[in-house]
């Protein structure tokens, strides 16, 4: 399901920055990153290459049907 | 002929015999996300905060374009603003291009003239040279300021686009959608938004605005912009300009398996570091594939289209003799300074298939509409009346994306330039916006167009009921990313397209619902999205011709006698849209263009 | 007891120390759901989580936990002590920096940037706390480097070395649960646990020897 998991996060804010759909938000409570809106996710990895912590993974399926022009 | 619109009217019913249930059945592709509902609402639109920020240059948009746009402006004297829906040198199209085009007069084999008479030709005359030329001759200048910026040192962008900003303090607002342009007196006046983290609306006013919002598609599997929806184009549409370009297809391929995983289908590209290429013009990337897939059926093998297919199917798009590399014996691929990018890694112009090894759904099957929505870059945006990325409106000026510059034409030709080519229109505009600002007012906008543009903007935040956007946008995506509606086009199915998109526009685009700042986001996307698909079908309607990376079945022939001509589309007084013919190589100005 | 006897409690005792400080984390960290990434960052992830119980395992290579250990010698006992201290405390010292370090071979954030923004992102509990336990664990390695050169009687510094080693444990173990990569149930268990027992077995001794009770 896309980006998937955020392990060892440690809440400074940079992927809910980075992440061009907007995807991550910070959970007010835990002030963890949390994958608030996975079902806009366009699997890019930016996220990922920019947590400092590299606590985020992502597989290559989309969480949502996919249309493409022909199958 | 002066509105497509009345023309083409056609009945929910006749549509439904014409297609039959061919895009019906896409459509319900979309029913795996529930659509009309209540609307659960999470925040209180009432206690949104108000705030007005004042500039001369305000830069929408913080990508390549963005960038050059407010160093440019901030150099050029002016108070530049920047503000971004997304943060610095981290949204758009800009982190995923790894490769810029670089003129460097010094080691070119040819001079700038012949380099632009080349694309031209490799265009098919659909490039504006001017652009073209400024591209090329601008572009080593820009690319030595991002090198010392620290450009190519990183995969990520963000820090060596922070440096020149930071330098100078310009601000920047990032994560702020903007929903409107602000008109008042003819002249452009603002722009409005909303914050995503902060449940606070912005209104900017601003003496000029440089629209750098990039491109966009409709949210496509495979090609890393969804979070780009021609929201530029379609708000300055909305307040008088000319936008052009809308006929034509990137025609971009992905991959079969998990078509929607961009950063797979593009091999790890994503993860390189950005490098210099110098001259090669292709004429890449149209819509070959998708009739080889049409005429062939499924599934395609991947091979770069205008190469290597060891069975050419006859017909389809036309590719000129000089660029067509099934015939030339040996397709050149890697950046001119010989260095071959390592295995799996994309060269130059970022992975347009046929221009080196590993495009998407290389090795595997391939399936199209990896970018659907999305023109060849530079070809569709503002009209500019000018050679300084100037739009049709006095003070707002576009550069990059979201300009229709025709830089490299109708097709992609030279590799690297888009890049390129938001660097130097960034920064034309930049310099171009600061002089215009020092002779311009401040604006005064009246409080009840500010609270009238609010009261818009929030309304899907007040519905009690409503479509969700994610629907919607399925919705449209079943109806425009078929092959046979997107890319091999015929007058039957693309009015029959049009039938439901002019429901969506009608009938969903006012009550599309929105629980939060997300939603809020996506409800403005996704009528920015069916504005475009109504462009693209009426544009592609229009032009009876087949020409780059336009190719219409019932008309596959080049046209030179009616169609050396861009179609303006813009918005008249009553609010219909209209389209315009422009010459090829003219300026608005000039007077070369008639209603159609 | 047999000479014999004393070898095999001995090796029994290697043995089961070995499971439960390297074999169960190692344990949780397989069986646990967690993404795997590339092999040097799972070693990595390893390396730091065995270190993490290795320290915890410190409380019982001492004399608090003598009655275990009735069958090796004390000053055996200290050796060990002191080399695990030594190589894991260096091992926990660098793993701020471990953490990064597998940027450096991929094109993610630049390993300096992605440090300066961990340090900086004090509105962070796990962070500030494992600031604090870092400095702790300095201060706890170069005064054991270092003790003959402090003017302490041995009795004190045992003391100083104890108590330095509770405040750091509790603060570490907290900062594990709230930033591991590898904390789930089972291993915030596990750690707790033994930080737990670990504690409570040093306390003991001082409260037994102040109240006179030693024998
Ligand atoms: C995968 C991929 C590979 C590519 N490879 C290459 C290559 O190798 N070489 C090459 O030359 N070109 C390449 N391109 C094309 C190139 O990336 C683009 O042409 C170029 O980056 C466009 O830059 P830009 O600044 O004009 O727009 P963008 O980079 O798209 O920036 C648009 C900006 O506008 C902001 N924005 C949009 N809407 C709003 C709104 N409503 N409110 C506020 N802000 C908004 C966005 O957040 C973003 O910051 C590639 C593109 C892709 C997707
Ligand atoms: S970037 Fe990484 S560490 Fe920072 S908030 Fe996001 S997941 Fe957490
Ligand atoms: S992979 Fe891209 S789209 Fe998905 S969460 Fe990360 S940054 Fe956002």
């Amino acid at each position: 399901m896309a980006i998937e998991n955020i392990n060892g996060c440690i809440g400074c804010g940079i992927c809910v920055q980075t992440c061009p759909t907007d995807v991550i938000r910070l959970d007010p409570k835990t002030k963890k990153a949390i994958i608030k809106y996975p079902a806009d996710c366009q699997i890019c990895h930016l996220c990922r290459m920019y947590c400092p912590v590299d606590a985020i993974s992502i597989t290559p399926e989309k969480s949502i049907p996919v249309i493409v022009s022909w199958g | 002929m002066t509105n497509v619109n009345t023309k083409n009217e056609m009945s929910r019913r006749k549509f439904m015999g014409l297609a039959g249930g061919a895009i019906g059945m896409a459509t319900l592709a979309s029913m795996g996300i529930p659509g009309w509902a209540a609307n659960k609402i999470k925040i209180d639109p009432e206690s949104l905060e108000y705030l007005e920020k004042e500039t001369d240059v305000l830069v929408i948009g913080g990508g390549m374009a963005g960038l050059f746009a407010a160093v440019k402006a901030h150099d050029a004297g002016a108070k530049a603003l920047m503000v971004s829906k997304g943060r610095l040198g981290s949204s758009g199209q800009t982190p995923f291009a790894k490769g810029i085009f670089a003129y460097d007069p010094s080691t070119a084999a040819m001079t700038l003239d012949e380099f632009t008479a080349t694309v031209s030709r490799s265009a098919l005359g659909s490039n504006n040279s001017v652009y073209t030329k400024q591209m090329a001759e601008h572009s080593l200048a820009r690319v030595n300021e991002l090198k010392d910026w620290g450009f190519f040192d990183s995969a990520l962008y963000n820090k060596s686009f922070s440096k020149p900003i930071n330098e100078r303090n310009i601000p920047l607002l990032e994560r702020i959608v903007i929903t409107n342009l602000i008109k008042e007196n003819g002249k452009i006046a603002g722009a409005a938004g909303f914050s995503l983290d902060e449940e606070k609306v912005y209104i900017f006013k601003a003496k000029s605005v440089i629209l750098c919002t990039g491109a966009g598609g409709f949210k496509p599997n495979g090609f890393p912009i969804c979070d780009l929806t021609h929201d530029g184009t379609i708000m300055a549409y909305n307040i008088g300009a000319k936008v052009t370009g809308k006929e034509w297809n990137d025609g971009h391929p992905g991959q079969a398996t998990n078509a929607a995983a961009c950063y797979d289908g593009w091999h790890g590209m994503f993860e390189r570091k950005p490098s210099v290429n110098g001259i090669e013009v292709h004429h890449d990337l149209g819509v070959d594939l998708n009739y080889m897939a049409y005429t062939n059926g499924n599934p395609v093998q991947m091979g770069p289209p205008g190469a290597g297919e060891s069975n050419p199917i006859s017909g389809g798009p036309y590719i000129p003799a000089e660029f067509n590399r099934m015939s030339s014996d040996k397709p050149k691929d890697g950046p001119e300074d010989g260095k071959k990018p390592p295995r799996g890694e994309r060269p130059e112009k970022g992975g347009k298939p046929g221009e080196g090894d590993a495009p998407p759904g290389m090795g595997g099957t391939s399936v199209g509409g990896s970018s659907a929505g999305m023109s060849i870059h530079k070809s569709e945006g503002l009209v500019p009346i000018n050679d300084k990325c100037e739009s049709t409106i006095p003070g707002l000026y576009a550069a990059g994306d979201a300009l229709g510059s025709y830089m490299a034409g109708a097709i992609y030709t030279q590799i690297g330039s888009s890049l390129a080519g938001s660097a130097v229109q960034g920064a034309i505009a930049g310099e171009a916006a600061a002089v215009y600002s020092e002779s311009a007012n401040t604006p005064v906008i009246s409080k009840a167009k500010i609270k009238a543009l609010q009261e818009e903007m929030l309304a899907p935040l007040h519905r009690e009921a409503g479509y969700s956007p994610a629907w919607v946008t399925q919705t449209l995506q079943g109806i425009m990313i078929p092959n046979f509606v997107l890319y091999v086009k015929k007058e039957s199915m693309l009015k029959a397209a049009l039938a439901y998109v002019e429901e969506l526009r009608d009938h969903h685009a006012p009550m599309l619902r929105a629980a939060d700042l997300h939603e809020l986001r996506l409800v403005h996307e996704t009528k920015n999205m069916i504005a475009t698909a109504e462009m693209k079908l009426k544009a592609s309607i229009l032009r009876k011709e087949s020409r780059c990376s336009h190719y219409r079945l019932d008309y596959p022939e080049l046209d030179n006698e009616n169609w050396q001509a861009w179609i303006n589309i813009f918005k008249d007084e009553e609010g219909n849209m209209q389209f315009e013919k422009q010459a090829f190589n003219s300026w608005p100005n000039e007077n070369l263009f008639h209603q159609i | 007891m047999g000479v014999i006897m004393e070898k095999r409690i001995r090796r029994y005792n290697i043995i089961v120390a070995s499971i439960v400080f390297i074999g169960l984390p190692i344990l949780f960290w397989a069986l646990g759901d967690f993404p795997r990434r590339s092999s040097l960052k799972e070693i990595l992830s390893v390396l730091t989580l065995v270190a993490f119980s290795l320290m915890l395992g410190q409380f019982f290579l001492a004399r608090s936990n003598k009655k275990v250990l009735t069958g090796h010698k004390m000053s055996t006992i200290i050796k060990y002590h002191k080399y695990i201290g030594y190589i894991f405390v260096s091992v926990l010292l660098l793993h701020p920096f471990l953490l990064v370090l597998p940027r450096y071979f991929e094109s993610g954030v630049e390993p300096t940037d992605a440090f300066i923004t961990i340090i900086t992102t004090t509105n962070s509990i796990g962070v500030v706390l494992g600031i604090i336990a870092y400095c702790l664990l300095l201060i706890l390695g170069l005064t054991s480097i270092f003790r003959n050169q402090l003017k302490m009687s041995y009795k004190t510094w045992r003391v100083f070395h104890g108590i330095l080693s509770i405040v750091f444990i509790a603060i570490a173990t907290i900062h594990v649960i709230d930033l591991g990569r590898h904390t789930n149930t089972a291993m915030i268990s596990y750690f707790v646990t033994l930080s737990g027992i670990g504690i409570f077995l040093l306390l003991r001794t001082y409260i037994l020897k102040s109240s006179g009770g030693t024998k």
